[in-house]
């Protein structure tokens, strides 16, 4: 990846959307090249909220990002008991283009929402919305599904990203995420990370193991698999590590994630078979 | 190479859906005659080196390199190292470097000599043994064109009986028509078309394969590409460089042979081409081979041939091309050539296609450029700032696609400029190209043939081109008759009128 060769900034404690747009484009013109402004290539809108708990991991996977997915990010940091206000921090990131004395640049946008704020976001986060791009809604941790916060922002994503390893209720927790099949396309980063393992039971069959070992929710994704592909039933045995897999940072496994643009039926298949003997 | 596990037994697993497995070669063994050529060391090992790097070798591979030149293994193996150093895109890594070094063997031999032939069998066989390659060959043919049908006669005779066997042909394919059709012939003596890929590296290019997208991925273009809203179509191959050491072959070649011949009239099927009903190597050449065929033999005052006198590339005196070492003082092959093609069939009939190639231009350029009409009726002030509507495709370099529009200035009143939007290629895919190599090396080991030309194509370039030389013929040419660095002769500026 190619460093930031450069980063304009933006910020103000008590915005309003029109000033964040205005400082949208104001960072663009702030460092053009005879009369041109750096490029803006957009693919897509990500959406990320990030409870405090998540802030510091949130803003690692962000990192390099912008690079591989040029794009409008807006974090969405909820603090429910601060004082009514929009905080925004607008940065452009822009990176350098071989041959070319212009940058392509991303749009990150950080936004507090703070008191009553933090109970609309979507109404906040929809007049950011890049139009007619596919929006992407990363969810950290654990969602709390039928919230109204949570309604309000699925109904108005294409695809939901979440890291159900992240849970501590997987499997569990699925029945509730498989309600929301039908209403949006969901990512799962957990289910990205078996996808080693997967290609190696796949390329060893019929040759299966009857136990699986690895983490709760990783390993309850893959049982579910070889249940819903192949009815094959096996034992799950907790253990910290997966058995086979790759050391990818999380960006890498986000970035996957972002390339995605359409439901995957076999992983909501597979998630439906890990909870269906469940109590 | 890196996979432990083979795909063999999982082609009928029902896990297999859906799990994004890399299209990878059945196990073969890639011969590379002519391996002592700037080809293989500029293009050829940088690329396998490329896909090394991606695992996207099979686990059972070897290389044989061939060529006349005595060396041993240890010296091809270590100049090709050096090779990869030099034009690789990716860095270094001695671990897959290793990978691909422990299964490079090199032969020295004459093409033409059977005894030759049994040892290359022979050493394939051992490369079988050693590596479990199963029969299986990839020959990549990158010789001089006068090597091309005793080597082929002696790979057909030779084929093996167990596994399979594919061709790739590496350009140029014959020297006119009658030579393509000979060799064509000779092929089918021994191979069937589908054994046959016969390379033109510019179909390898993301960024050709990206005009297919463009134009049957985009549901806006299609209505409109066609003579009804296109005014002309201009395709430019420009290379700012000279001959450098290819005076030998470019002397017989020219820029029609070089150029023309092949990429340039590729370009014309792929812009001209009616939507394959799929995307299989056939209905994709069907359609090309369509357009090839439509072209008409432009007139004499058509076609205008050019060769650079001494000039200026970026403010460094060059020689002109009868200084350039190798070429002779009088000769009269041509550096430049621009035509004016009519595509005659329904969708292109009336919309010219000019096409322009040539050495020693100003800048190393290949573009796509569609030239939408004018708008009917002028509407606004001060009209005459206001050009077409024009679409570039940029293949190389900076490549994407730009959209000219009409924008109105600010301010008081209702004058309009033209703007660009540009859409590079790189900036919304932020992954390295891969070099076409790299792609059509992996294609013919995997047996897909869509990005290769097929024999009837190359018959109808041939056609065309024998037609346009047979008019040349009849005159001597004035040359030189544009200096290097510029975008060559007067008479090109005046076929091509809108052009700069």
């Amino acid at each position: 990846m190619a460093p930031v060769a450069h980063v304009e900034e933006w910020t103000d404690d008590c915005a309003t959307i029109g000033e964040i747009e205005a400082a949208l484009v104001d960072l663009r013109y702030r460092h053009a090249h005879g009369g041109e402004p750096d490029l803006r290539t957009s693919v897509l809108t990500h959406l990320a909220w990030v409870p405090p708990e998540w802030q510091q991991a949130a803003t690692e996977t962000l990192a390099g990002l912008g690079e591989r997915h040029p794009s409008r990010t807006l974090l969405l940091f909820p603090q429910p008991d601060a004082d009514d206000e929009l905080a925004a921090r607008v940065l452009l990131e822009c990176y350098d283009l071989p041959g070319l004395e212009r940058h392509l640049c991303s749009e990150v946008v950080e936004l507090r929402l703070r008191g009553m704020r933090s109970r609309a976001p979507a109404s906040i986060a929809v007049p950011l919305l890049l139009p007619d791009l596919p929006v992407f809604l990363r969810w950290r941790g654990r969602p709390e599904f039928g919230s109204p916060v949570f309604e309000q922002l699925v109904e108005v994503v294409d695809r939901l990203v979440v890291d159900s390893a992240e849970w501590p209720d997987a499997p569990a927790a699925y029945r509730e995420l498989a309600v929301y099949f039908d209403r949006t396309a969901v990512s799962d980063i957990a289910w990205r990370r078996t996808l080693p393992w997967r290609r190696a039971l796949a390329l060893a069959w019929p040759e299966l193991p009857d136990r699986l070992t690895g983490p709760p929710a990783e390993t309850a994704l893959v049982a579910g698999w070889l249940r819903s592909r192949a009815g094959v039933e096996v034992v799950i045995e907790r253990a910290d590590a997966l058995p086979v897999g790759e050391d990818r940072p999380p960006s890498d496994l986000l970035s996957d994630e972002l390339d995605v643009f359409v439901r995957d039926p076999i992983y909501e298949a597979a998630v439906a078979a890990s909870f269906a003997d469940l109590p | 190479m890196q996979s432990s596990a083979t795909e063999t037994p999982a082609r009928e697993s029902p896990l297999l859906e859906g799990l994004e497995l890399r299209r990878r070669s059945e196990p073969c063994v890639l011969t590379i005659f002519g391996a002592s050529g700037d080809l293989t060391r500029r293009k050829i090992f940088p690329a396998l080196y490329a896909l090394a790097f991606r695992d996207l070798l099979p686990e059972q591979f070897a290389v044989l390199g061939v060529a006349r030149r005595e060396m041993s293994n240890e010296d091809f193996v270590a100049a090709l190292e050096e090779a990869v150093r030099e034009f690789g895109r990716d860095e270094f890594r001695p671990e897959v470097w290793e990978l691909l070094a422990r299964r490079t063997r090199y032969l020295a031999m004459d093409f033409a000599d059977e005894e030759g032939e049994d040892r290359a069998a022979v050493c394939l066989g051992e490369l079988d043994e050693e590596f479990g390659t199963r029969g299986n060959r990839v020959y990549y043919l990158a010789v001089p064109p006068e090597a091309m049908p005793k080597l082929v006669e002696e790979l057909g005779e030779r084929r093996t009986t167990t596994g399979w066997t594919r061709l790739i042909i590496e350009k140029p394919f014959g020297y006119d028509l009658q030579s393509a059709r000979e060799l064509n012939q000779l092929l089918a003596r021994f191979f069937t078309e589908d054994e046959v890929f016969r390379i033109d590296h510019y179909l390898g290019k993301e960024t050709v394969q990206n005009l297919l997208a463009l134009r049957f991925a985009n549901g806006i273009f299609e209505p409109v590409w066609n003579r009804q809203f296109i005014d002309h179509v201009q395709i430019t191959v420009a290379e700012s460089i000279g001959i450098e050491s290819r005076a030998g072959f470019y002397e017989k070649a020219g820029a029609i042979r070089d150029v023309f011949q092949n990429h340039l009239l590729q370009l014309v099927a792929l812009t001209g081409m009616e939507p394959p009903i799929d995307f299989t190597a056939d209905a994709v050449r069907n359609e090309k081979l369509k357009v090839l065929k439509a072209l008409a033999t432009p007139a004499p005052h058509e076609v205008v041939r050019g060769q650079y006198g001494p000039g200026f590339i970026e403010g460094v005196p060059v020689p002109g091309y009868r200084e350039e070492e190798g070429v002779a003082r009088d000769s009269e092959t041509e550096t430049f050539v621009a035509a004016k093609l009519r595509v005659d069939n329904w969708r292109w009939a009336g919309t010219p296609f000019y096409v322009w190639t040539g050495k020693r231009l100003p800048r190393r350029e290949t573009t796509i450029a569609i030239q939408f009409q004018r708008v009917p009726h002028a509407l606004f002030e001060d009209a005459s700032e206001l050009r077409p509507n024009l679409l570039i495709v940029h293949i190389q370099p900076n490549e994407g696609v730009s959209l000219a529009i009409g924008a109105k200035v600010p301010g008081e009143g209702m004058r309009v400029r033209t703007v660009h939007m540009d859409f590079l290629y790189g900036g919304a895919f932020r992954t390295g190209l891969p070099e076409a190599y790299e792609r059509l090396i992996l294609d013919a080991m995997l047996g897909d043939a869509r990005m290769f030309t097929r024999s009837d194509e190359i018959e109808e370039q041939w056609a065309l081109v024998d037609a346009i030389i047979a008019a040349w013929r009849r005159d001597k040419p004035s040359f030189p008759n544009y200096p290097a660095g510029t975008w060559g002769p007067k008479a090109a500026q005046e076929l091509v009128e809108w052009h700069r």
